[in-house]
């Protein structure tokens, strides 16, 4: 759980080293007024108020919709959940659910409930209103424009047994919900703040959502900052947590910070203590300057691209095959990233359940993408692109806003392709243009993206028909489906009760999406938190959110 | 009186066209905010899913009926919701337009002042290179990015020297960057037309008289060029607001201050049309406005104007 566990950034930590010994020396030197020097006790204190520096103003406390990380971050240190999963172990322990029950078909899982817990409001959390948070995460509520959880499928109804029991019901085999249970998109909150509709829980009214979380959003600021208190009678967090009861910190301050340069530099010349997103390019500047730098692994799907199979171009798997042979990953790592983004070894992160090394269908070959496409009938033409029968081998990969760097990453890709006779065209565009050309494989076929989720229900997430479907496997206009096996395999892995069977499920995915070249994962995806030297203990939750229950200043 | 009811009335017109104009061109974008926000692969919604919400959502009444929906709603004060975070849109205004109004005054008197500053020294040096230096200073300026001279105050004044600081700064304390980096590149052009201008009456054959009649340059300045020499500057101050606007947009952004301009740029990033519509009305009222009041001041500064805008009337 602690930050230690987690930070890597192997090449600065010799200068880490370095640059706090100087430190030390510096205010050594200051303090010859006969004070000595505040550099930590090293042991626990109480109080003091954390300066958060977030790229992304908060839209919605709507936990189901906390995926987006400045929801998330709010949402994960408000709210409790029913059960707490270990980031390292990715196991299962009892947080407000004491135990639990799940049926041999994983259609009817039973929680017991600790009976002591309250909301910020006073009203007491029972399973009524732990059955009422799920009915709305699990069936939407579209009149109130409230979306499902993404995380919570085949829900059908719950069951309120008594005061500190509750049912849920669901249609279908849903082997996932227990690990649903656990993420912030399941946070519970109290029976007033369920009543809310999409407005009540959007950005404006962020004091108003009341959960039993260690800290209660006390003050904001429209778009600019938050500010998060410490609950004084808190006293429920997973027992696995070092430090129990009210958070040591009073305060969270959130400060809206869009540039990069100004949220790094504030951080380092002392005016912030942590930053979310430090990009790779700024690494060493914080870790020169005595920071430490964690990176918290997400656990899910890796930044990826995801070939498009059904369109033209790309209906021949050995020109898939020989996409992925010409895509050199390890120089793409190298030179746009650092230590803290593996090279991915499967579509899925080597933390996440069910994890399996297909790395040799990745092999970087050009020799052999040539031969690919040479034995595909591709025909290099005096431009340099190769085509057959007049389809030229000119694809359109579109621009991933939220992942790093993902032009540069997508330029350098263009020119490995551009070596076997592959031509990529980037798309960039506004986010309407954006959200409307990736639905369209005639526009985009090649397509980044990663999903951040600790359950083996994630590969079924993003490649699903009716999910995420980055592959377009599903086409929407006629709905048919190009793979009808990759749709089976993909259930096989979310519908599976026993965990043995799911982990062989989800490695065959893996396999299967490998061999038939479907995607090529680029790299593991952490999010990179810059911390300055005295904050400890901070910790993430599995899909690297911040917690600020456990730590503590030291200066 | 009744020219000032005609320009209120041709304001009027302007803002009913700024309001429709922005209406079109909103729903003319390929995409909308329900599609950035549902449809797109990271919301892991089903189709079924989707199309109950967008049903909800109003996206399925036709574009006639939002249009005068919108319209009625704008008449009577209510904006709608943001699609992005559900926010009434009146909230996200109430909240963002007073610090931006602080931020755009301030910045608007601190570029007047430089600008008048600039001006009457470029005049008033005796040293030739000086007068060269200061001339040559709002060609500099004026091709100097806000984005970066916003980056470059921070680094130098935030980060190095440790005087202002970017985050939780006091109220007057935060204004002093933004407000720096909003208002030279606004000042700029204004120096530069009033220099011209100053330039430009100096030459008349009234300033000569003045002169031999034993005047002071100091006095010429004050009594006789700067009335003379204002009007043009005024104009170019209208205009400039829209310059203001816009560097409001990155100013704020840099600084991560609350405001009209981060709130566009985030409408934008999401195309989130209710509140870009409420923007894009609420600043051209403000334009018009700000215009309305430089032509009205035209007459005060200069008689002559006045026997046209009565003729005319």
């Amino acid at each position: 759980m602690s930050i230690s566990d987690s930070v890597t950034g192997r090449p600065g930590r010799t200068l880490v080293i370095a640059a706090s010994l100087a430190a030390v020396l510096v205010l050594t030197a200051c303090s010859s007024g006969g004070q000595s020097a505040a550099t930590g006790s090293g042991e626990r204190t109480d109080g003091g108020t954390l300066v958060y520096l977030e790229p992304d103003a908060f839209t919605s406390l709507y936990p189901p919709a906390a995926g987006f990380y400045p929801n998330g971050g709010v949402v994960n240190n408000i709210t409790d959940r029913l059960v707490y999963q270990d980031t390292e172990t990715l196991e299962f322990e009892p947080w407000i659910a004491t135990d639990w029950v799940v049926n041999d078909d994983a259609t009817q899982f039973t929680f017991n409930l600790r009976g002591d817990v309250t909301f910020s409001d006073g009203s007491a959390l029972n399973a009524s209103v732990v059955a009422a948070n799920f009915d709305l995460f699990g069936q939407g509520d579209p009149d109130r424009s409230l979306a499902i959880s993404e995380a919570v499928n085949n829900y059908d109804h719950s069951e309120v047994v008594d005061d500190d029991t509750v049912i849920f019901h669901f249609s279908a085999s849903s082997p996932g919900f227990l690990q649903a249970t656990s993420t912030i998109t399941s946070g519970l909150i109290s029976a007033d703040t369920l009543t809310k509709d999409l407005d009540g829980f959007g950005a404006g009214s962020a004091t108003e959502i009341i959960g039993s979380g260690p800290f209660v959003v006390t003050d904001e600021q429209l778009g600019a900052q938050l500010t998060i208190t410490a609950r004084d009678d808190y006293d429920w967090a997973p027992a696995s947590f070092a430090h129990q009861g009210r958070p040591s910190i009073d305060a969270v301050q959130f400060i809206v910070t869009p540039e990069n340069s100004v949220r790094v530099g504030s951080l380092i010349s002392g005016q912030g203590d942590v930053a979310r997103k430090v990009e790779a390019q700024d690494e060493a500047q914080v870790t020169g300057a005595g920071y430490t730098l964690a990176a918290a692994q997400t656990n899910g799907v890796n930044n990826s691209l995801n070939l498009r199979f059904r369109e033209p171009a790309l209906q021949d798997i050995r020109v898939r095959q020989a996409i992925i042979a010409a895509v050199d990953r390890n120089t793409i790592v190298q030179a746009l990233f650092s230590d803290n983004y593996p090279v991915a070894t499967s579509i899925l992160s080597q933390s996440a359940l069910g994890y399996v090394d297909t790395t040799e269908y990745f092999e970087y070959d050009p020799e052999k993408a040539a031969a690919l496409l040479d034995d595909a009938g591709f025909a290099e033409g005096t431009d340099g692109i190769r085509s057959k029968d007049g389809l030229r081998l000119s694809i359109t990969a579109s621009e991933a806003g939220p992942q790093p760097r993902s032009f540069d990453v997508l330029t350098l890709v263009a020119q490995q392709l551009a070596e076997v006779g592959i031509e990529l065209k980037i798309l960039r565009a506004d986010a309407g243009n954006f959200a409307a050309a990736v639905l369209d494989g005639s526009q985009v076929q090649v397509f980044q993206s990663m999903v951040g989720r600790a359950d083996f229900d994630v590969i079924k997430s993003q490649f699903f028909s009716t999910n995420r479907n980055v592959t377009l496997n599903l086409n929407k206009t006629d709905a048919s489906i190009g793979d009808q096996k990759l749709d089976e395999i993909l259930q096989a892995v979310a519908s599976e009760p026993n965990a043995e069977a799911r982990i062989i499920n989800t490695q065959a995915a893996q396999i299967y999406l490998a061999q038939q070249a479907y995607v090529v994962p680029l790299f593991e995806e952490p999010q990179v938190y810059g911390i300055a030297p005295y904050v400890h203990d901070l910790s993430y939750e599995a899909v690297a959110r911040p917690g600020f229950s456990q730590v503590w200043l030291d200066k | 009186m009744s020219y000032i009811l005609g320009r209120i009335g041709q304001a009027v017109i302007v803002l009913a066209i700024a309001f429709t104009a922005a209406f079109v061109l909103l729903q003319a974008l390929p995409g909308d905010a329900l599609l950035i926000k549902f449809e797109s692969p990271e919301s892991g919604l089903s189709p079924d899913q989707i199309a109950l919400l967008r049903d909800s959502l109003g996206a399925n009444i036709p574009i006639w009926q939002q249009f005068f929906d919108t319209l009625g709603g704008f008449l009577v004060g209510d904006f709608g919701y943001s699609v992005q975070s559900g926010t009434p849109v009146s909230v996200i205004i109430a909240s963002a337009l007073p610090n931006t109004l602080v931020l755009a005054t301030s910045a608007f008197v601190v570029a007047i002042v430089l600008a008048v500053a600039l001006a009457v020294l470029a005049q008033l040096s005796w040293l030739p290179w000086l007068r060269t230096m200061l001339r040559s200073l709002p060609s500099l300026f004026i091709s100097v990015p806000v984005f970066w001279l916003g980056i470059v105050l921070i680094q130098v004044f935030s980060f190095r020297l440790g005087w202002l600081p970017v985050i939780n700064p006091g109220p007057i304390e935060g204004l002093i960057m933004p407000v720096a980096a909003l208002a030279l590149p606004i000042a700029a052009p204004m120096a530069q037309v009033l220099i011209r201008s100053i330039d430009d009456v100096l030459t008349q054959p009234f300033i000569a008289v003045v002169r031999s009649k034993g005047a002071s340059e100091w006095w010429i300045l004050s009594r006789n060029v700067a009335r003379n020499a204002v009007l043009p500057a005024l104009t170019i101050a209208g205009l400039l607001l829209g310059e203001l606007i816009s560097g409001a947009v990155i100013t704020e952004t840099v600084f991560g201050r609350a405001g009209i301009g981060r709130a566009t740029e985030q409408a934008v990033t999401n195309q989130d049309a209710p509140v870009l519509q409420a923007i894009v009305v609420i600043s051209a009222a403000i334009f018009v406005l700000v215009n309305l009041l430089v032509d009205l001041l035209y007459p005060l500064l200069d008689p002559r104007l006045k026997t046209i805008a009565t003729v005319n009337a």
